[in-house]
């Protein structure tokens, strides 16, 4: 049951029934009785240049599959690091038809690249447009943090036609009947939030994220990882004893920046820094359930 | 030979090698004997939706191969779940690999209309269709001349058969009318790219006879194709690929089935008792999915409350003993002269006095409203932005009377040019957060906000100050504020003598006070509605916060709504100015950008320069200051003034709405006219007072 998914005439494109890449890293880790280690970083920070190096230097470092953050002037869901390294990757000239040669240098280093976004830039953007742009750039998905699945019907019709991965959000005080829409609509995997609020680190986790992953599988999906808080290798072995990915991102983040919280350290400082936290957390990780 | 010959001829050519068969009589006799057809015009057009013909089809000509469908009765029952309306199903077997095999086991399958889809050009496949139990056959105009088409369109009609016409030109459309189609499916694909070409379609479409049903057949996808032909005017759609080729069938059809829904729910009228989420293509709820449940607990209790008396008795004894309503609607005949004098017509004004309720704005209709709110949902602390500051005090107030726990979020610069609200909220007890992120101004305000409640929702309610915001704040603050119109409707005829108001001008930052006096005016043709934009430098000067004109806001999502938004190239926020920290937002209410789509409300400007003189104007001629806000009310009344003189008006009766008053300004004020000396000046500036030096 399927077509090409391009017509020779330059037909509009049908269904690209192209196997989720992001569902096929899980079966590999799954076989080995693994979770894998996603981790987010903006794109553009601390400028265009070094977020390229940076972003290579997770992938080396053994993270799996990279969230490229997108930088907004308005993230909603962000906490202080990721809102600062968004300003600092906004002042130095970030511009969204770059962001896909951050997909390829992730791509290139032989890890799975994942776009967050906030909807407006993608719908400011075109959908289709970024579609095509992501998919020839080899994407393999979109987190969307203000996108619900009830609001995306461009979505899921340009990630249908493009063969990419739907990944929406769910949180504790998600309802099953929300957890269940979110599951039938995504493609790849869920994100599940650890805590009700914003991104930041932590020093402690709560046992909820557990139960919330055991009712989003529940609730039909495949896939359920955890982030949003997780910032320590013992926290990510113990979300990573249960999810099927453990998501890290202001952790990351923050070693490329100074003390201040407000602006970025010295290259080669950072990327060090962040290279021997990115083997932390995939060592503990990786380790979860050794 | 065309493509269309091709298939008709080897359609023609089959048909015939049945007929050696079964003959013509044989199956006049087989249709005479079929189940009676369904009356798929019943199916085909509904109020509440856009039905859905999902096709089943194994490939095309165009596109190959698309599907193997090894069971169509299967498919066609997905189809049925999902909530198609109808069925296509091709019995074409040279090209499309139908036959009227899978057209039995589909008909057999379902209980809602089948469509048998061929190339029909003969009696004998009309006959054979129905002998084989098809409610609808397609005939295509291009494949038949006006004779022809006539006659086997009466033929199916005899049957009970439902016709869809298929047309690809006005002129196919002409003659399918003249032949008597009651169901015409319009393909507007792009020829050159293959596309649907939405516009194509509408232009095809205008003017057709409202009794005749429209059927969009080319290019239907997915929900957006839906969306899109549904706001051209399309009654029904037929969608082939885009279900056909689903992993899962059900959920694709259910997809385009609520597309359609949204749609027409979204145009639904009168305007008064809309009740989103979307209004026309804009509104919705675009948050994290963390605030839905949040969200939808708020719906259900506001609609809970709306339906009891005892909510509205105790939200109307309020109003009247603790706010003071109603507002007067006070005449205004020394500024009406001023009006008179700049523009030549002669109009009575009339100013609703908001400024006169408690705590001196509108803002409290809907913090009062909100708050009795979060007592029902029993939640015990309150959040909420503020620009000007209007909203915080009025919130801050009700939370003091009602004893609940209140912070109040502030960007920093509207905090210094309002320091002395600061204060007040600070004395009503209120927690006051100065926020230092982005651009420090009434945008940045509601991020934090919006952070704290993702945060704290268990106990925490938002009480958003305008009719901005995800679903269903827009709907509900209208509700709130839409008092202050009917007031004005009926002092107007019961203090006045004047039935109807010709003109009403508001100012328009998120939209809370121009929605709450247009409301009770927006079914009212008589009534021309004008809104004012804060101009700031004009609208050249990229020193503005002017949604509406031409090369300002684009459409775009923001802080949880669609709608119109002022944004860089990059999809990222612009910052806004205006010398009213209340007006200065990057975005307007969803129900306002439809208003502006569908014409009802004529969108506009007022520059700081001119706010400040109307500011001066209503001070000096009637003895009532205005909030900055609403002074670009009065600004655009002179602009109104002249629009109605050019559509002939010479007595307008004007209302004004006077959302708020002028005290919480007058460091502003005092500064602009230089009022003050230089040391006052300064001190203001030392103390904080005053904001467009740090701005």
């Amino acid at each position: 049951m399927t077509n090409e998914a391009t017509t020779p005439s330059g037909q509009p494109l049908g269904i690209s029934h192209k196997p989720s890449r992001t569902k096929a890293m899980f079966s590999e880790f799954k076989a080995q009785n693994k979770p894998a280690f996603i981790g987010y970083l903006p794109y553009g920070f601390p400028n265009p240049d070094d977020s390229l190096t940076a972003l290579r230097t997770m992938v080396e470092h053994g993270v799996d599959a990279v969230e490229i953050g997108l930088p907004y002037s308005d993230p909603v869901m962000d906490g202080p690091v990721i809102q600062a390294a968004s300003q600092i990757a906004l002042d130095n000239g970030e511009r969204i038809a770059n962001v896909f040669k951050a997909v390829e240098a992730v791509a290139n280093a032989g890890g799975v690249p994942l776009i967050m976004s906030y909807w407006n830039l993608i719908y400011h953007y075109g959908v289709e447009r970024f579609a095509t742009d992501f998919e020839n750039a080899g994407g393999a998905g979109l987190i969307t943090p203000d996108l619900i699945p009830d609001e995306a019907g461009e979505w899921i019709e340009a990630s249908d036609r493009h063969g990419l991965d739907r990944i929406f959000l769910v949180s504790p005080d998600s309802a099953d009947s929300r957890l269940e829409v979110v599951a039938k609509n995504t493609r790849g995997f869920v994100y599940a939030a650890a805590r009700m609020g914003v991104t930041g680190e932590r020093s402690t986790i709560d046992a909820s994220p557990q139960a919330l992953v055991e009712r989003t599988r529940k609730a039909g999906a495949e896939n359920v990882c955890v982030g949003i808080g997780v910032s320590t290798a013992e926290q990510g072995a113990k979300v990573g004893a249960y999810a099927d990915g453990v998501i890290v991102g202001s952790a990351l983040v923050h070693t490329l920046l100074n003390d201040d919280g407000r602006t970025a350290r010295g290259t080669a400082e950072g990327l060090s820094l962040l290279a021997a936290k990115t083997e932390e957390l995939a060592e503990g990780i990786h380790g979860a359930r050794a | 030979m065309s493509v269309l010959d091709e298939l008709v001829a080897g359609a023609v050519e089959d048909a015939k090698a049945r007929e050696a068969r079964v003959s013509l009589e044989q199956i006049k006799r087989n249709a005479a004997q079929a189940a009676a057809p369904l009356d798929a015009t019943r199916w085909l057009r509904k109020a509440d939706g856009i039905p859905v013909i999902a096709e089943i089809k194994r490939a095309s000509p165009s596109k190959g191969h698309l599907s193997d469908i090894p069971d169509p009765a299967a498919l066609a029952r997905e189809y049925e779940a999902g909530g198609a309306s109808a069925i296509s199903c091709l019995t074409e077997g040279r090209r499309f690999l139908g036959s009227l095999d899978d057209f039995d086991k589909v008909k057999a399958a379902v209980n809602i209309p089948v469509l048998r889809k061929d190339f029909i050009v003969t009696d004998y496949q009309v006959c054979e269709a129905r002998a084989h139990g098809a409610d609808i056959i397609l005939l295509i105009v291009a494949a038949l001349d006006d004779d022809k088409l006539k006659h086997l369109l009466d033929l199916a009609h005899e049957l009970g058969m439902t016709v869809l016409v298929e047309t690809h030109t006005r002129e196919e459309i002409q003659r399918a009318i003249g032949a008597g189609a009651k169901v015409i499916g319009i393909n507007a694909r792009n020829l050159k790219n293959l596309r649907v070409d939405v516009s194509k379609y509408r232009e095809l479409a205008s003017n057709l006879p409202a009794d005749v049903i429209k059927v969009a057949e080319s290019g239907v996808f997915g929900a957006v194709e839906v969306e899109d032909y549904g706001r051209a005017g399309a009654d029904a759609v037929l969608v082939g690929e885009g279900v056909a080729t689903a992993d899962d069938h059900i959920l694709a059809v259910q997809r385009l089935v609520k597309a359609g829904a949204q749609v027409k729910t979204s145009e639904s009228t009168p305007l008064s008792e809309h009740q989103g989420p979307y209004w026309g293509q804009f509104g919705g709820r675009y948050v994290p999915e963390a605030l839905i449940t949040a969200l939808d607990e708020l719906e259900r209790v506001y609609d809970e409350a709306k339906a009891d008396p005892e909510f509205h008795k105790e939200f109307m004894t309020l109003q009247k003993r603790y706010v003071g309503r109603e507002s007067p609607l006070t005449e205004a005949p020394r500024f009406a002269e001023l009006l008179k004098e700049k523009t030549g017509i002669a109009p009575r004004v009339f100013l609703k006095r908001e400024d006169l309720n408690h705590t001196g704005a509108h803002k409290i209709n809907n913090a009062l409203g909100q708050a009795l709110l979060v007592k029902r949902m029993g939640k015990t602390r309150v959040i909420a932005e503020t620009g000007a500051g209007q909203h915080g005090v009025a919130t801050a107030t009700v939370c003091a009377m009602l004893g609940l726990k209140c912070r109040i979020y502030m960007g920093q610069i509207d905090a210094r040019r309002q320091a002395l609200n600061v204060a007040r909220m600070r004395m009503l007890g209120a927690e006051v957060v100065e926020v230092t992120l982005g651009d420090k101004i009434l945008k940045d305000a509601i991020n934090e906000a919006l952070r704290d409640w993702v945060t704290n929702v268990k106990d925490t309610h938002y009480l958003l100050g305008t009719v901005a915001g995800p679903h269903p704040f827009p709907a509900m603050v209208r509700d709130f504020q839409k008092i202050i119109g009917e007031e004005a409707k009926r002092q107007l005829q019961d203090w006045y003598g004047i039935d109807h108001p010709d003109a009403v001008c508001a100012c328009v930052g998120g939209g809370s006070n121009a929605i709450g006096i247009m409301n009770a005016f927006l079914d009212d043709e008589r009534v021309n509605l004008y809104g004012y934009e804060a101009g700031g430098n004009g609208p050249e000067s990229g020193k503005h916060a002017i949604r509406f004109a031409p090369g300002t806001g684009q459409l775009g999502m923001f802080q949880g709504a669609k709608s119109y938004l002022l944004e860089t190239s990059e999809g990222q926020t612009l910052d806004t100015y205006s010398i009213s920290a209340g007006l200065d937002y990057a975005s307007v209410g969803p129900e306002h950008a439809w208003l502006k789509e569908i014409g009802r409300v004529n969108y506009s400007w007022a520059t700081d320069e001119e706010a400040m003189n109307a500011f001066r104007d209503l001070s000096r001629s009637e003895g009532i200051i205005p909030a900055i806000e609403s002074s670009h009310a009065v600004a655009g009344a002179y602009k109104a003034c002249e629009d109605l003189k050019a559509k002939g008006y010479t007595h307008p009766v004007i209302i004004i709405n006077i959302s708020g008053r002028g005290d919480k300004d007058m460091a502003t004020a005092g500064k602009w006219f230089g009022y003050l000396t230089d040391d006052q000046a300064k001190a203001l500036d030392v103390t904080g007072a005053h904001g467009d030096t740090i701005a």
